[in-house]
C-alpha cells in the first residue's frame, strides 16, 4: 500500500502493567510464547506494504531496541523508508518527557512532514491482531472520511476503554471512556487511526499550542461533528493489553485454536526476532495438556493450560498450571506454579509453591529466584 | 594488485548430490535440502559450521533440483552470511563461452568455479559435502593444516573395523601423514574413515584440478582421482582426527537414525549448544500447541505443530499436525505433514506436506535393524494415504496409496 506511513507509540499504560514493564516498554512485552506485542503491529504494517515506520519511545526502550534492531526480521532494513526509532524527546519548553500522543506526534512532526507519504497510520503498540490495512484504506476512501478509527466488538471491563458509537454507515456519533464492566458487547476503540498527514499535523499543532496532550480527548472528541470520523470494525480477533489482568486474560485466550487461527493464520504472517532455538524436548515424565510451547524448552514435568516461552525448563515432578512462564524460566523439581506470570529468567527452586488466583495472577519479576 | 576482497579461506560446499538412496525424499529436492531434526535441513550443518568457524565466504555448488535449495539459502541471512564482502554464493553449472556442461564430478565442480575462488585470492580452500550431520570447527582443522605445512588435510573419524569397508579409509603413519588411500576396502588396514571434508592449499589444488581436467581418463572425482594422484606424486597429505558426532545421512535408515540420535543424550548429537548454534531459515510459525488430549514423551516438537494425539520417541517438525487418537512412535514427521485421527505411525518418515488418512497404518514396530538397516516406511512429500490403508515397513509411497 503506497502513500501510507506508520507511527507506533511504544509506551502506553506502563504504570498499569506494574512489574511487567519495569524493564521494558509495553511494545516489548513478551506475548504468546515467542513474540513481543509490537510484532503484531509491525507485521500488519509490513504485510500491508507500509514500510516507512516511526516508533516513538518514552522510557526503558533498550529492550525494544534489542528486539527490533534494524528491523531486519520484519524486512524493514530498507534503503528507502524502513524503521526510524525516536528516543524519548524532552521538550524544550516543558523540560520534561512528553505526556501524551499529541506531544509525541509534535516531537516527530519533522519526520512525518518529510516522509513522502500522504497518509499516516497511528497505532499503539499494545494491540494483538492480524489485519490487512489495504481494506482499512479502501473503507476510508469509500466513506470519504477524514479519520478512520479501528474498533472491535468487546465487553467493557475495569480497564479504560474508548467506547465508539456510530451510525449504520460507520460514521462516529459519540465517543466516551468507560471503566465499568457491562454485560453487552460495545464497539471499543483499538487506538489505531488512519488520517491524512496534513490534517494530523494541523490538528496536533493547534492543540499542542494550547497545552493539550490527549489525542482521543483533545482531538477526536473535540473534533467530532466538525471532521468526519469513521469507525472500521475489525471482525477477527483483536486484543488490547494494558494491565496485568488483560495481559493474563488475552494470553490465555490464545490457547483457543480458533483465536490462534485468526491471530496467526490471517492475512499477515506475524514476524518476530529469530533466536535460533532448538525445538522443544519432551522427556520421559513430560505431561503437557492444552498449552502453547515455544522452541528451546525442556519438559520433564506437568504443564497444563499454560504458555511456555523459549528456553523454559520444567523439571521432573514440577507442575505448571494456568501460568505464563517467560523466556529462560526454570521450574525446578517438585515445585508448583499456578496462576502466575513469571518474567524472563525467573527460577522457581525445588519444592516451592507459587499460587495466585485467576482474577489476580501473581507476577514474579525478571531475573528473580523464588 | 592487492585484492581488497582477499579471504584467507574459502569454503566450497558440494550440494549437487541427487541422493538416490533417499528415494522419494529427494525426488524433488537435492539431498542437502532434506529436512532434519524438526526445524533444520541437512545443509544447515555445514553452513552453520562455516560461520561458527569464522569462514564467511562459501560457494554452494548446486546441480540437481537446485530451486528449493537456492530459495532456502537466499542471501544467506539466516546463517549471518549476508556480507558486504563474501557471504553465501549459489553456484550452479553455467555456460562458459561456447561450452557449458554439468558438473561431471566433485573435482570438476570446483574446477568449473576456479574463477570464483580466485576472486577471493585465498590461501586455502575447504571442500565440504552437504550430506552429513555433525558439528565441527573447521578453523581447528585449518590450523592443523598450516602447522603441518600440508598440501591437503582430510578429516577422518574412527569407525569400527566392520564399518570400515563402507568408507574411504586413510592409512597413516605415526605423524598422521597419509601414505595410502583405499576406497571401501574389503580388508581394511585401519579404521580412519574419510568424512568427505578436505582442506587444500589453493595453489596446489588449483594446478591439480587443471591437470585432472586435461586427463580424459579421469572421472574428475576427489576420492577416485585427485587424492590418489596427489599421494602418488608424494604431496603432503595429512589426516585430521575428528572426535564427536558425525553421521552420513545418505540412506533412509541412517537419516532416521540421525533424527533419533537427537532424542538420546548419549548419542553425542546435542544441538542445544549456545556456543555452536545450528542456524536455519525460520518459518515464522507460532509456538506449538499440545492439546488437552495430547500425550507426548521422549520427543522433539517444533514451532507451529499441533498435537492432539500420542507421540513417543519421535520428531515432530514445524507446522505438522497429529490428530486426535493418532499414535506416532519412533517416527519422523516432517514439516507440514498431517497425521489424521486414529492413524498409527511406527518406524516411519512422513515427508513434507504428506497426509496420512484416518485410521491408516504406516510401518511396524521394530526391535532391531535387519542387516544394519531399519525397515523404515516412507510417505513421500505431498503423498496422500487414504483412510485405513496400510503401508508396509520399508515401503516407499510416492504420490498416494
Amino acid at each position: 500500500m503506497n502513500g501510507v506511513m506508520g507511527v507506533i507509540f511504544a509506551s502506553d499504560n506502563e504504570n498499569k502493567l506494574n512489574e511487567l514493564t519495569i524493564h521494558r516498554t509495553t511494545a516489548s512485552l513478551p506475548f504468546c510464547g515467542r513474540y513481543r506485542l509490537i510484532d503484531f503491529t509491525l507485521s500488519n504494517f509490513v504485510n500491508s506494504g507500509i514500510t516507512q515506520i516511526g516508533i516513538v519511545t518514552r522510557s526503558n526502550y533498550s529492550s525494544l531496541m534489542d528486539h527490533i534492531r534494524m528491523g531486519r526480521d520484519w524486512d524493514l532494513n530498507r534503503k528507502n523508508g524502513g524503521l526510524s526509532v525516536f528516543p524519548p524527546f524532552v521538550l524544550n519548553s516543558s523540560r520534561e518527557m512528553y505526556k501524551g500522543k499529541i506531544e509525541a506526534i509534535y516531537s516527530i512532526q519533522g519526520f512525518i512532514r518529510r516522509s513522502p507519504e500522504e497518509y499516516v497510520l497511528l497505532s499503539n503498540s499494545n494491540i494483538a491482531m492480524n489485519i490487512d490495512f489495504d481494506e482499512v484504506m479502501a473503507a476510508h476512501l469509500a466513506a470519504n472520511a477524514d479519520v478512520t478509527m479501528l474498533v472491535h466488538k468487546a465487553k467493557t471491563t475495569t480497564s479504560r476503554r474508548l467506547v465508539v458509537e456510530s451510525d449504520e454507515n460507520g460514521e462516529v456519533k459519540d465517543l466516551y471512556f468507560s471503566v465499568t464492566p457491562a454485560p453487552e458487547d460495545k464497539n471499543l476503540g483499538l487506538n489505531v487511526y488512519l488520517i491524512k498527514k496534513d490534517l494530523l499535523l494541523s490538528l496536533v499543532e493547534h492543540e499542542y499550542a494550547r497545552g493539550h496532550v490527549d489525542f482521543e480527548k483533545d482531538i477526536l472528541m473535540k473534533q467530532l461533528g466538525s471532521i468526519k470520523i469513521n469507525a472500521y470494525s475489525v471482525k477477527s480477533h483483536a486484543a488490547i493489553v494494558d494491565d496485568v489482568r488483560t495481559y493474563y486474560n488475552e494470553s490465555m485466550k490464545v490457547l483457543d485454536p480458533a483465536v490462534r487461527e485468526e491471530l496467526f493464520y490471517g492475512d499477515s504472517i506475524i514476524y518476530t526476532k529469530v533466536k535460533d532455538s532448538v525445538p522443544t524436548h519432551y522427556k520421559q515424565n513430560a505431561c503437557v495438556k492444552n498449552s502453547l510451547i515455544a522452541d528451546g524448552c525442556e519438559i520433564d514435568g506437568l504443564v497444563e493450560n499454560s504458555i511456555l516461552f523459549r528456553g523454559v525448563k520444567v523439571e521432573k515432578g514440577a507442575e505448571v498450571r494456568n501460568s505464563i512462564i517467560m523466556e529462560d524460566g526454570k521450574v525446578m523439581e517438585n515445585s508448583s506454579v499456578c496462576y502466575a506470570i513469571t518474567d524472563k529468567n525467573v527460577t522457581v527452586t525445588s519444592g516451592r509453591t507459587i499460587s495466585g488466583y485467576e482474577s489476580y495472577p501473581v507476577v514474579i519479576v525478571k531475573d528473580k529466584t523464588v | 594488485m592487492k585484492s581488497r576482497n582477499k579471504k584467507e579461506c574459502v569454503a566450497m560446499l558440494l550440494a549437487g548430490g541427487q541422493g538416490t538412496r533417499l528415494g522419494v525424499l529427494t525426488h524433488d529436492v537435492a539431498k542437502p535440502a532434506v529436512p532434519f531434526g524438526g526445524k533444520y535441513r541437512i545443509i544447515d550443518f555445514p553452513l552453520s559450521n562455516c560461520i561458527n568457524s569464522n569462514i564467511d565466504t562459501i560457494g554452494v555448488l548446486t546441480q540437481y533440483q537446485p530451486f528449493e535449495l537456492n530459495q532456502y539459502i537466499g542471501n544467506g541471512q539466516p546463517w549471518d552470511l549476508d556480507r558486504l564482502s563474501g557471504g553465501a554464493y549459489v553456484l550452479p553449472p553455467y555456460v562458459k563461452g561456447k561450452e557449458g556442461e554439468w558438473y561431471k564430478g566433485t573435482a570438476n565442480a570446483i574446477y568449473q568455479n576456479i574463477n570464483f575462488v580466485d576472486r577471493f585470492n585465498p590461501e586455502y580452500v575447504v571442500v565440504l559435502s552437504g550430506d552429513h550431520i555433525y558439528k565441527m570447527d573447521y578453523d581447528k582443522m585449518l590450523a592443523a593444516h598450516k602447522q603441518k605445512g600440508a598440501d591437503c588435510t582430510i578429516a577422518v573419524i574412527n569407525v569400527t573395523i566392520e564399518e570400515a569397508s563402507r568408507f574411504g579409509i586413510m592409512n597413516t603413519d605415526g605423524d598422521d601423514r597419509i601414505f595410502e588411500f583405499e576406497e571401501k576396502p574389503k580388508q581394511p588396514k585401519s579404521t580412519n574413515a574419510s568424512m568427505g571434508i578436505y582442506v587444500f592449499t589453493w595453489s596446489v589444488l588449483r594446478q591439480y584440478l587443471i591437470d585432472d581436467e586435461a586427463d580424459p581418463s579421469s572421472q574428475n572425482d576427489f576420492g577416485k582421482n585427485v587424492i590418489p594422484k596427489m599421494l602418488a606424486d608424494g604431496k603432503k597429505l595429512y589426516a585430521y582426527r575428528f572426535k564427536g558426532y558425525w553421521k552420513d545421512v545418505g540412506t533412509i535408515s541412517s537419516l532416521w537414525e540421525a533424527n533419533m540420535d537427537l532424542l538420546n543424550p548419549e548419542s553425542g548429537l546435542n544441538l542445544n549448544d549456545p556456543s555452536w548454534k545450528i542456524y536455519a531459515r525460520n518459518s515464522a510459525e507460532p509456538p506449538h500447541f499440545a492439546a488437552g488430549s495430547a500425550d507426548i514423551q521422549n520427543s522433539i516438537v517444533s514451532e507451529g505443530a499441533m498435537v492432539l494425539g500420542s507421540v513417543k520417541r519421535s520428531i515432530i517438525s514445524h507446522s505438522a499436525y497429529i490428530g486426535l487418537g493418532a499414535s506416532v512412535e519412533d517416527s519422523v514427521i516432517l514439516p507440514g505433514a498431517t497425521v489424521k485421527a486414529g492413524a498409527v505411525v511406527h518406524h516411519a518418515i512422513v515427508a513434507e506436506g504428506a497426509v496420512v488418512g484416518e485410521g491408516a497404518k504406516i510401518g511396524e514396530k521394530q526391535k532391531a535393524p535387519v542387516k544394519g538397516e531399519w525397515q523404515i516406511a516412507v510417505v513421500g512429500p505431498g503423498a496422500k494415504i487414504a483412510p485405513s490403508v496400510k503401508v508396509a515397513p520399508a515401503e516407499m509411497v510416492k504420490e498416494g496409496k
